[in-house]
């Protein structure tokens, strides 16, 4: 597809097995769909792909024909061949892979206004973008995860349909558009979206090569390759020609091999185990094991056509087999009110932990100890570290970080505020000439002109508007376009931190901190900015201020230590300094804040009771609708638990969680939260 | 730019290993560059933008914006609107060309990415109602260096489009109504300050060397520091031509060292000592092996050597390993990769 540059040899690759072979599938029979190439750097993901593009075999097309139509269908010819008198011309060429840039826009991916011809002859006519090129051959995103969201509805829409559908700029087209697509993406950059990732027949995980003799023969060739790029590709050539032949061959065995009938039920057996969300993937797996059986010469589908290659189409469809509990029902127990009598409360913080820690436990009575020290055999991995006297100062605790898990997608609305910054959680529009330029618009504001636009708004009208000014296009006023950009911003995320003793016991902190981790690594993927306060003893502090550095963070999290009473209100007050401050600096943000705790206030700032207080701060800091507050529940699910937290996540009309609810790691979990 | 003296990189004190680095990637421009991280006020910039004394010349097509050599890339040649080239001429007439020294082309923070990859030649089109290509950065960086300064606080999409040329080789623009691709090959060179947030680990990985370096702490160094400083800032032509002779040398072992490459040889049971230094310490994907295998080989080039040896290998993993040994999330990028090795290998099962 680059004429200038070598392309490194497809029989020369080293190991990746699955990924040729995926590759070689598609090549042979279309209809399956594409594949999506997962895996971590460096491992011949791109370098495969291009690779492919020089065995692809030819094929018959109508020459000159910018759609690429099909001489032996006339009935779905594009309008140009339709009118051809005197018959169609014939010609031969490879398939193509057409290369689909991250920085393409809109105009270039679905076809727009001929400019040339417009400004000679004054006619509208449609130029042909990516997507008609692409027809009938493979269309190939590199790091497809971070394609933007614009682009990514154009290319459904058309792999969805198999046609493009153009009304823009004054022209309206509609042809055929029916590609493989072809992805490669490394999955710490982010996930793709669900419903592309299923349009993806099959999906290979790809992993270095632990094999040293492997590798030394990899780094060997390589070595060869970019000293010589063309004597290298030379001495490949025959296997390529060869595994040429093979393609051809299948492609035209692939309509006489048949699929029996037993293997059907096979095959939906195979598809009902995995639980896979819809039909897509028994379809694929059917395509896929007719061109495999194809490759092998056989004139019909075996069980090990079927077994080679279900992994492949299933690997990113499949679903926990086990669908999540549902949440439990909140309401707290009549027999134990949360908010202890007054007095009591004041004098005796520590001791309420230990009392409710006892009851889901059924350990013995209470013996005056600190909380965590209770439950012996709760396995908390570092019993050492107990406090062993009541002395707040003596209690400090610190806890490993726990499990880490992928979390549910949350992002602020998306509206029409402008604001700066960048990142990818929220996409936003954006009033200063940065972010992506994704469409043009009539509307006069910003001085951003979309020249493109204006030039092919002003095409049509130039013959009409020669006036000997030496220009080949005069602009009038009302030509001008300016463009809409667009971008996601990272948002602010602040976590708030219970690091009270009640946190330490049963492993609570341990868990927290496993989800903190899971926040934070969602942070990154998103680029958003944190900033961290935790509370405890009788003070809040802000022990990150706000930065783009989630190392910090993470750093901050592990050594964060546990144990004291629960200021719950001076959380929030300073939660609220601390929003305050950075909306100041930037009233446009949309701050997302995460309070993980069980809302067990005992530490209060003025004469009223804790919790009451607390609840009264958390619905005036709920008052500011820029913020949006996330409440993860930590209290563990037991015989009897308080709802405290859940009540808080009342007071600031919070999204509320407990800490499993957070995991997202199915694939409908992640579609539903997409479609509510 | 040109007529500003710059201050020379044989003067910079200290700092072995970025001077290194930046080095091997001129001797050898597929070892696809060097992240340089480190605190504020390490002369990071400084070294990189003093390079231009020392860079070897190439053949170029004289005023060509995309750089290249005469009939290497014919079908660029064609959408490029600039007239003056022979090939342009009826019949098509000899190409002009130039030797002179690689170019470092900044790409400054606040760059669009229109200016980066390239747009619509306003100009041709307005006078000729001809869409062209108006080539942008990557343009102008192919064949060269592209330096990033403050390289984490690049924009994303940005970020997104650097990726993409630079996995590919080429830069493929479909935007605002032109549909152009051109070679960009070329040497990334970014500066970083950790504490600012961190690389994508995608275009961590893009980067084949990377150095971390910290202030000096030897009084004398720093006192040298100061003194040369001063006395570029006082009389900076009087002090480019004191070191004149030094950079004249080292331009001269770089020209050597670029003829002596491809002699270079490295022994097979290397190649298993590279393969399994990867192995001990963790690393993803392959390019880390081959990284290490080339970066050898310069070294021993540099050296005078034809045959890399042991040392250069140990060398060469220090500079192309730290950013690539896989990390828990989250976790910082490790410094010393030789004792890392040490590390596992005497405690295997920690590793596991």
């Amino acid at each position: 597809m680059i004429m200038y540059n070598p392309v490194y040899p497809f029989s020369a690759l080293i190991g990746q097995e699955r990924l040729k072979r995926a590759l070689i599938l598609n090549a042979i029979n279309p209809r399956i769909g594409g594949v999506l190439i997962r895996g971590e750097k460096g491992t011949a993901k791109s370098t495969a792909v291009r690779a492919l593009g020089e065995l692809l075999p030819e094929i018959r097309v109508v020459a000159g024909c910018p759609y690429s139509c099909d001489p032996d269908q006339p009935q779905s010819f594009c309008g140009q061949c339709r009118n051809r008198a005197d018959g169609v011309q014939v010609r031969l060429r490879r398939i193509r892979v057409i290369t689909l840039p991250l920085n393409a826009t809109e105009d270039r991916v679905a076809g727009g206004i001929d400019f040339n011809l417009a400004v000679k002859t004054g006619l509208r006519s449609f130029q042909p973008g990516l997507l008609a090129k692409a027809h009938r051959g493979i269309l190939y995103v590199d790091e497809v995860n971070l394609l933007d969201d614009h682009i990514v509805d154009i290319i459904l829409d058309a792999a969805a349909s198999g046609r493009n559908s153009v009304e823009r700029e004054g022209v309206s087209s509609c042809h055929l558009s029916r590609f493989i697509l072809v992805g490669t993406m490394n999955p710490e950059e982010g996930e793709l979206r669900p419903q592309l990732l299923d349009r993806f027949g099959l999906c290979v995980e790809v992993v270095s090569e632990k094999d040293l003799e492997k590798r030394a023969a990899l780094m060997h060739r390589r070595e060869a390759y970019d000293r010589d790029p063309w004597g290298f590709i030379r001495r490949f050539q025959a296997e390529n020609d060869n595994l040429t032949r093979q393609i051809v061959s299948a492609r035209s065995s692939l309509k006489v091999v048949s699929f029996p009938d037993h293997l059907r039920r096979l095959v939906s057996e195979i598809c009902t185990e995995s639980n896979v969300a819809g039909h897509r993937a028994d379809l694929v797996i059917e395509q896929a094991a007719k061109a495999a059986a194809a490759l092998k010469g056989h004139p019909e589908v075996t069980v090990e056509d079927v077994q080679e290659v279900a992994p492949l189409a299933l690997a990113h469809r499949k679903r926990e087999t086990a669908p999540p509990p549902p949440p439990p029902k909140h309401e707290h127990n009549p027999e134990r009110p949360p908010e202890n009598p007054e007095g009591k409360q004041q004098e005796r913080e520590e001791h309420e932990q230990p009392e409710q820690d006892q009851a889901h436990s059924e350990g013995p009575l209470e013996t005056g100890e600190a909380p965590p020290s209770e439950g012996p055999g709760e396995a908390q991995g570092n019993s050492e570290e107990r406090p062993q006297a009541r002395g707040f100062d003596s209690a400090d605790q610190f806890f490993d970080v726990g499990e880490t898990f992928k979390v549910k997608k949350f992002a602020s609305p998306k509206d029409r505020v402008f604001r700066r910054g960048s990142g990818r959680r929220s996409r936003t529009r954006v009033a200063q000439k940065q972010g992506r330029y994704v469409q043009s618009t009539i509307n006069r504001n910003t001085g951003d002109v979309a020249f493109d636009a204006t030039l092919r708004a002003a095409a049509p009208y130039q013959l009409k508007r020669k006036n000997g000014s030496g220009l080949a296009v005069i602009l009038r006023p009302e030509d001008i376009r300016e463009k809409i950009r667009e971008r996601r911003i990272g948002n602010f995320v602040l976590f708030v931190v219970d690091a009270s003793g009640s946190m330490g016991a049963r492993g609570r902190m341990t868990a927290s901190k496993g989800a903190i981790k899971s926040l934070l690594l969602d942070a990154y993927q998103k680029r958003d900015h944190v900033a961290m306060v935790s509370f405890r003893k009788d003070d809040a502090v802000l022990n990150l201020p706000p930065t783009a550095s989630i190392e910090l963070a993470a750093g901050l999290l592990k050594e964060m230590p546990v144990g004291g009473r629960t200021p719950l209100s001076a959380g929030l007050v300073k939660s609220y300094e601390v929003l305050r401050n950075y909306l100041v600096r930037d009233p446009t943000a949309r701050p997302i804040v995460i309070f993980i705790t069980d809302g067990k206030a005992n530490v209060a700032l003025g004469d009223k009771k804790p919790l009451e207080e607390s609840l009264e701060l958390a619905v005036r800091l709920a008052a500011d609708e820029r913020i949006r507050f996330i409440v993860v529940d930590t209290e563990s699910q037991g015989l009897l638990h308080f709802g405290l937290a859940c009540k808080l996540a009342g007071a600031m009309n919070a999204q509320y969680f407990k800490t499993e609810d957070l995991k997202a790691d199915t694939l409908l979990n992640i579609a539903k939260e997409n479609v509510s | 730019m040109s007529n500003r003296p710059v201050y020379p990189f044989v003067a910079i004190v200290g700092q072995e290993k970025m001077k290194l680095a930046l080095i091997l990637n001129i001797i050898n421009p597929t070892l696809s560059g060097v992240l340089i991280r480190g605190e504020k006020g390490t002369a990071k910039s400084t070294a990189v933008r003093s390079l231009a004394n020392i860079l070897p010349a190439i053949e170029v097509v004289k005023d060509c914006p995309f750089q290249l050599l005469p009939d290497s890339a014919p079908d660029v040649c064609e959408g490029c609107s600039r007239q003056e080239c022979g090939c342009k001429s009826n019949p098509p007439g000899p190409v002009e060309t130039v030797h002179r020294g690689i170019r470092v082309v900044e790409l400054p923070v606040g760059a669009t990415e229109d200016r980066v990859v390239g747009t619509m030649d306003l100009e041709e089109a307005l006078k000729k109602g001809e869409k062209r290509f108006e080539p942008g950065l990557l343009a102008a960086a192919h064949r060269g260096i592209l330096y990033v300064d403050e390289v984490n606080l690049l924009e994303d999409h940005v970020v997104d489009i650097l990726l993409d040329s630079a996995a590919m080789g080429v830069n493929t623009v479909e935007r605002e109504g032109v549909s152009f691709s051109h070679p960009a090959r070329f040497t990334l060179v970014g500066t970083m300050n950790p504490e600012e947030g961190e690389l994508r680990p995608q275009l961590l990985d893009r980067f084949g060397l990377c150095v971390h370096i910290e202030g000096i702490n030897d009084p004398e160094d720093r006192v040298a520091i100061m003194e040369r400083r001063a006395a570029f800032d006082e009389d900076p032509e009087g002090f480019c031509e004191q070191w004149n002779e030094d950079s004249k040398s080292l331009a001269e072992k770089i020209e050597k060292a670029i003829a002596l490459y491809p002699q270079v040889h490295l022994d097979r049971a290397l190649l298993y000592e590279i393969a399994s230094y990867c192995l001990d310490v963790g690393v993803d994907g392959h390019r880390g092996d081959i990284i290490i295998l080339k970066t050898a080989k310069t070294m021993a080039a540099y050296n005078g050597r034809t045959e890399a040896l042991k040392e250069d290998v140990n060398a060469a993993a220090e500079l192309a390993l730290p950013h690539r040994i896989r990390r828990q999330p989250l976790q910082n990028i490790m410094l010393d990769v030789g004792e890392l090795r040490r590390q596992k290998q005497m405690h295997p099962e920690a590793s596991a």
